[in-house]
């Protein structure tokens, strides 16, 4: 029951703070002056009139009323106005036509760099201060210290461009629909269609991407892994483990990985959240149509629904990853309960 | 327990899907193809059967790449180069220029000649219109035009084009409801269709600047019983002080607050409301009477009070049967009516040069598909939208190649339309091979140059990191531009007294003397050499590819008056050189020894003004929209030869240059004073150069917008201009100067291209480009040159650059390889081709 309205008054919370929040940036973003640029002939007055058919000449606390009826109304989170890629285009529909490569390539990362990352964290500290050890740990340093751009980069030169093992960039869909005639697929913009991701040609061409971005994960989670996980080999209950009769292996997965993991887990999370603002650097160098810098050029262009529409989003994300964080440490460990006094 | 065993499974499940769903399709093969090369674009689809055997037809394929992906090619709402990527191969030109060749067949470098194209005959039917409502003058010709379409124009789906349609999309473009950001083409330049800005306009409640309109006098208003004055039908009217106005040459009072009376000034901003109106009485009469009647502003008298005001004015409605477009005769018939005249046929009756400059089409949208798109405003939004020409489902084709396929920030595939009458055109027999053009985004140059090396991608610019490997090539190519980029040098001194703190001096760059040493400390040669890809060094404001007597290809930087004015501002003595191009060509635009001597000078004069002290360090910040590699290695280029100037004189080790990023507000912070200097330039209108100078003199778009244009005044003598010849003396500010040269209303003289020969107009426009120069707030630098590298797998017509075909375009372009002996020929060296 304590979890019950634990949860209740986390949602209550994030309600509350998402809407502060949410206020806050569209007055602030508002508040901007709106500048444009006049070339020869352009006639100053008709883009005014235009500002003014927007709406942009409205009381602030007017435009926010309009804004909100029409996301909760009708759904309609508004159209591109600034940034030259998206004029025109519903803000929602880009959004949602950029998540997926974004989100795939992350995860394809997260899946090949969490089992070797931790393997390697609990190979580290089983073999504390030994050879193998010392090996890992330099190499964890190296590799930590390197940008994911600087692997981009190699792979694109040594991997697609040198050896011609794979692709230079992305997949496009049309490529995709070429090659698979026999399925008729169908791109709709705006739309996910699955069956446009999940074949090889768009697995291969999006591994240097992958690649480029698991390397470093790799590093993070075996440091980590290997750091929690020797604090927790050191620790008394070990001990205890091992004196009622454990096999080494049996107190180290069923206790000390166990416990490691409080602080491990919730990092995995976090790292799927951030996934979903996707990486400008590798998403650039692969030519990949994701949503890495998006957020930001829509601040920098001042494209209000896009700004707004963004902001929302991630801000969501990001409450409710904390909330599914703080929840997740009574999974792992039991004894953990939030909210119980 | 089972939590334990949940959670194991959960995520041994997760990782399982994931997999699964990926790699289980790496089992199917695709078809007709091994290879996991996407950029593969070999056509197995375009086979035939011949008595059992498959004979592929050769596929040409152009790939090509864009930086920025396009959003909308709507005619009606493009903005920028971005958008007209796909909008060049989907639409027809009406006339088009075309190469000239000689009885061999081969091109004559620099020539044209005119074409029809989509249409089949033009005329000039203004006689027609006169005495009628379309108000065309007496006598007067180019007002009114009749253009005979073709009549087998088709969309790419069959459906038939006819004059109807020209005039229903102008309805479209012109719709007051939609604002769309491409109308003011038919109203704002120099197409102008009778009755286009007020169709666009209706409705419209705003306020309308007195001194353009010269509507009221005081006597005019009437006084309320609150004293307040109002226009006779009791609509507003206020004096504006942050409202640009035409009696302030498009600023506002308040940026010439500083010439104009203080205490009257203040009296009005008290009493301006908050769009910086104030209401129309005795006493802000009487105050603006005396704002006016200053030494600096030159005592305006009491009549000049009404120029100030603003009045409210609601656009009456406008029937679209009075707009300057409809179907002629027959339904193939397009008539134009202008209000201003343009001379798109010669008087010999064939097309000018500007049929296929302003008239090379007019906009088009498919009728039933455009209807489709529409989006209706949104509550609290009175905006109409459309989605047209945004997708492959929205767009309609009636050009040479229709859109197949566009994943936005990824790629676009266009393919040829078969429906285009162009075809079927004789003279286009052998002409555009290309079949397909595949346009990938590729943000990175450094991605696109190894899709380039391998084969994947057909053309790519050279950056300057591999132009000294690249630049001689057998297969690069030069293309000049029309842009000057320029320094720009701050011109606002109150802004830059402003931003000076203790021990940190900005001022000494309102010494002319100062900025023309900043002028000459660059070696521009050596500028453009280590910065640029193949940029060359430029001295004026105009460079060769600015055109002043088109139809003759007479470039404005070839003229005599032309490079008199550079030997002038770059003290070189043209009479000591035996040709004046031979003077010319001696020009360097670098002498440090004379900018040392400038700087000592410049810091006397501001040390004895109090403009600097001893002790203080010069600080420029140096401005750009984007702090890059290339913009970081001109900027550092630059600060050293500043630093190298201040060498030996007082200023030694007292000039420091700061990069500062200003991100898109760029060019309006440089404006408003908010840094000290900027590179910037201007490009369009390259065929008027006289209108071009809009940009160095009008408020409206100048950099240096705190220098005075309307009132610095230039006296000058105007050869042959006056009756039977004669010469005009006259002194006029350089903004009535600039608009005698483009025939404003209200100039003293109309001296524009339709009055005036532009062999007479030279003169002036070479004397406004020389004041322009020597106040040195603008510092030419380079000429923009572009160098490209093309593919062995495709060739243009011609490498020499043609200012009207450029190199051919894909109507010209021809293949070396179809695309299955292209992909032979790359895997035969290992998918890494040598260009150098």
């Amino acid at each position: 029951m304590y979890m019950f309205k634990y949860i209740c008054k986390r949602i209550g919370l994030m309600v509350v703070t998402f809407t502060i929040i949410f206020v806050t940036c569209f007055v602030l973003v508002k508040l901007l002056p709106v500048d444009y640029s006049v070339g020869f002939g352009e006639d100053t007055a008709k883009i005014e009139a235009q500002l003014r058919a927007r709406g942009y000449d409205k009381p602030i606390m007017e435009q926010l009323v309009l804004y909100l009826k029409r996301i909760v109304l009708d759904g309609d989170f508004g159209i591109g106005f600034r940034m030259p890629e998206y004029r025109g285009r519903a803000v929602w529909d880009v959004f949602i036509e950029k998540l997926p490569p974004t989100i795939l390539i992350n995860i394809y990362s997260s899946l090949i760099a969490i089992p070797i990352g931790i393997a390697l964290g609990i190979f580290a500290a089983l073999k504390k201060n030994k050879w193998q050890d010392h090996f890992i740990s330099t190499a964890v340093m190296v590799v930590i210290s390197v940008p994911s751009f600087v692997y981009a980069s190699l792979l694109l030169f040594i991997v697609c461009f040198k050896m011609d093992a794979l692709p230079l960039n992305i997949a496009s869909f049309a490529d995709i629909i070429k090659m698979y005639p026999e399925k008729n697929l169908v791109y709709t913009p705006g739309t996910f269609n699955w069956a446009l991701y999940f074949n090889k040609e768009m697995f291969l061409s999006m591994l240097p991407a992958v690649f480029s971005m698991c390397f470093g994960s790799i590093a993070g989670y075996a440091r980590f892994t290997r750091a929690e996980l020797t604090e927790v080999l050191t620790s008394e209950f070990m001990l205890l483990a091992r004196t009622k009769g454990l096999t080494k292996s049996q107190a180290t997965v069923r206790h000390a990985l166990r416990n490691s993991m409080v602080p491990i887990f919730p990092s995995i999370v976090g790292e799927f959240v951030s996934v979903l603002s996707g990486s400008l650097v590798i998403e650039k160098i692969f030519s990949i149509p994701g949503v890495g810098g998006l957020y930001l050029a829509s601040i920098n262009a001042k494209d209000y629904d896009f700004f707004m529409m963004l902001s929302a989003f991630y801000l969501l994300v990001g409450l409710l990853a904390g909330l599914v964080i703080d929840l997740s440490y009574g999974v792992i460990d039991p004894r953990i309960r939030m909210g119980a006094k | 327990m089972n939590s334990k065993f949940s959670l194991k499974r959960s995520l041994a499940m997760l990782l399982a899907v994931l997999m699964m769903l990926s790699l289980a399709a790496c089992n199917t093969t695709p078809s007709g193809t091994e290879t996991t090369d996407t950029t593969d674009t070999t056509d197995t689809t375009g086979s035939e059967t011949t008595g059992g055997e498959v004979t592929a037809e050769p596929t040409y394929t152009y790939n090509t790449y864009t930086a920025l992906s396009p959003s909308n090619w709507n005619e009606l709402t493009y903005q920028d180069n971005n958008d007209t990527q796909i909008m060049s191969y989907i639409g027809s030109s009406f006339f088009s220029y075309d190469f000239k060749f000689d009885e061999n067949g081969e091109i004559l470098p620099g020539e044209f000649v005119m074409k029809y194209d989509a249409a089949t005959k033009l005329e000039d039917v203004s006689a027609q219109y006169v005495g009628t409502k379309w108000n065309v003058p007496e006598g007067a010709t180019g007002y009114a035009y009749k253009i005979t379409l073709r009549e087998d124009l088709k969309w790419d789906d069959g459906t038939p084009i006819k004059a109807e349609d020209f005039v229903y999309t102008m309805q479209q473009q012109l719709d007051p409801l939609v604002q769309n950001y491409r109308a003011d083409s038919f109203y704002a330049g120099a197409t102008v269709i009778v009755n286009a800005q007020n169709y666009v306009y209706q409705g419209q409640n705003t306020y309308v600047d007195n001194s353009q309109t010269g509507l009221y006098t005081v006597a005019d208003l009437v006084k309320g019983e609150d004293g307040v004055y109002t226009q006779p039908d009791g609509k507003a009217i206020y004096f504006a002080l942050t409202e640009p106005l035409s009696w302030c040459s498009g600023n506002t009072v308040t940026a010439y607050s500083a010439y104009l009376d203080a205490e009257a000034f203040a009296s009005l901003q008290a009493l301006a409301n908050e769009d910086g109106r104030v209401a129309v009485t005795d006493d802000t009469i009487a105050l603006v009477t005396k704002l006016i009647d200053t030494d600096d502003w030159g005592h305006e008298p009491p009549e000049n009070v009404p120029y100030y005001m603003v009045y409210n004015y609601e656009y009456p409605a406008v029937d679209f049967a009075d707009v300057g477009i409809f179907v002629g005769d027959t339904e193939y018939e397009l008539v134009l009516v202008l209000s201003k005249s343009l001379p798109l046929l010669k008087e010999d009756g064939s097309l000018s040069y500007q049929a296929a400059y302003n008239m090379a089409s007019l906009p088009l949208v498919h009728k039933e598909k455009f209807e489709a798109c529409k989006i209706e405003p949104t509550e609290g939004v009175t905006l109409w939208t459309s989605n047209y020409n945004s997708s492959v489902e929205t767009t309609a084709s009636w050009g040479p190649y229709k859109l197949e396929s566009f994943q936005a920030g990824k790629q676009y595939v266009l393919v040829k339309n078969e429906n285009w009458y162009g075809y079927n055109v004789e003279e286009n027999a052998g002409l555009y091979q290309t079949d397909r053009i595949v346009c990938d985004t590729i943000t990175e140059w450094n991605a696109a140059w190894l899709k380039f090396l391998a084969g994947e991608i057909d053309g790519i610019g050279i950056d300057v990191t591999v132009a000294d490997d690249y630049k001689g090539s057998e297969r690069a190519y030069f293309t000049p531009d029309d842009f000057v980029a320029s320094l720009q040098l701050q011109s606002d001194v109150e802004q830059l007294k402003a931003r000076e703190t203790d021990g940190i001096n900005k001022s000494i760059l309102s010494y002319v003397d100062f900025r023309k040493a900043l002028s000459l400390a660059i070696n521009r040669n050596d500028f453009a050499t280590k910065t640029t890809t193949s940029s060359m060094e430029g001295f004026g404001l105009f460079n060769s590819m600015h055109y002043y007597d088109v139809e003759n290809g007479a470039a404005y930087r070839n003229s005599d008056e032309a490079k008199k004015v550079l030997c002038d501002i770059y003290n070189v003595d043209y009479t000591q050189y035996e040709t004046l191009d031979a003077a010319v060509d001696a020009i360097t635009g670098y002498d440090l020894e004379a900018a040392r001597a400038l700087v000592t000078k410049a810091y006397d004069e501001a040390l004895a003004a109090g403009d600097i002290k001893e002790t203080d360090k010069v600080f420029l910040t140096f401005g750009s929209g984007a702090i890059n590699e290339t913009v970081q290695r001109r900027i550092d280029y630059i600060a050293n030869a500043w630093k190298e100037l201040v060498v030996g004189t007082p200023l030694e080790g007292r000039l420091e240059v700061e990069t500062k990023d200003f991100g898109d507000a760029w060019a309006n912070d440089f404006r408003a004073g908010a840094y000290d200097v900027c590179m910037g330039g201007w490009t369009g209108a390259a065929w008027d150069p006289g209108y071009f100078l809009l940009a160095y003199l009008s408020p409206s778009y100048m950099y240096s917008k705190a220098w005075n244009t309307a009132e610095q005044t230039m006296t000058f003598t105007m050869a042959g201009v006056g009756e039977d010849g004669a010469d005009v003396t006259e002194t006029m500010t350089l903004l009535e100067w600039y608009d005698c040269l483009n025939g404003a209303s209200g100039a003293k003289y109309d001296w524009s291209a339709t009055a005036l020969p532009q062999s007479l107009r030279l003169q002036l426009i070479a004397a406004l480009e020389k004041e322009v120069l020597q106040v040195y707030y603008t510092v030419p630098l380079y000429n923009n040159f572009s160098a490209s590298l093309l593919s062995y797998k495709v060739d243009y017509i011609t490498y020499e650059y043609n200012t009207f075909m450029s190199y051919g375009g894909m109507k010209y372009m021809t293949y070396n390889f179809d695309d299955a002996a292209w992909a032979a020929e790359v895997a035969k060296y290992d998918g890494e081709l040598n260009y150098k």
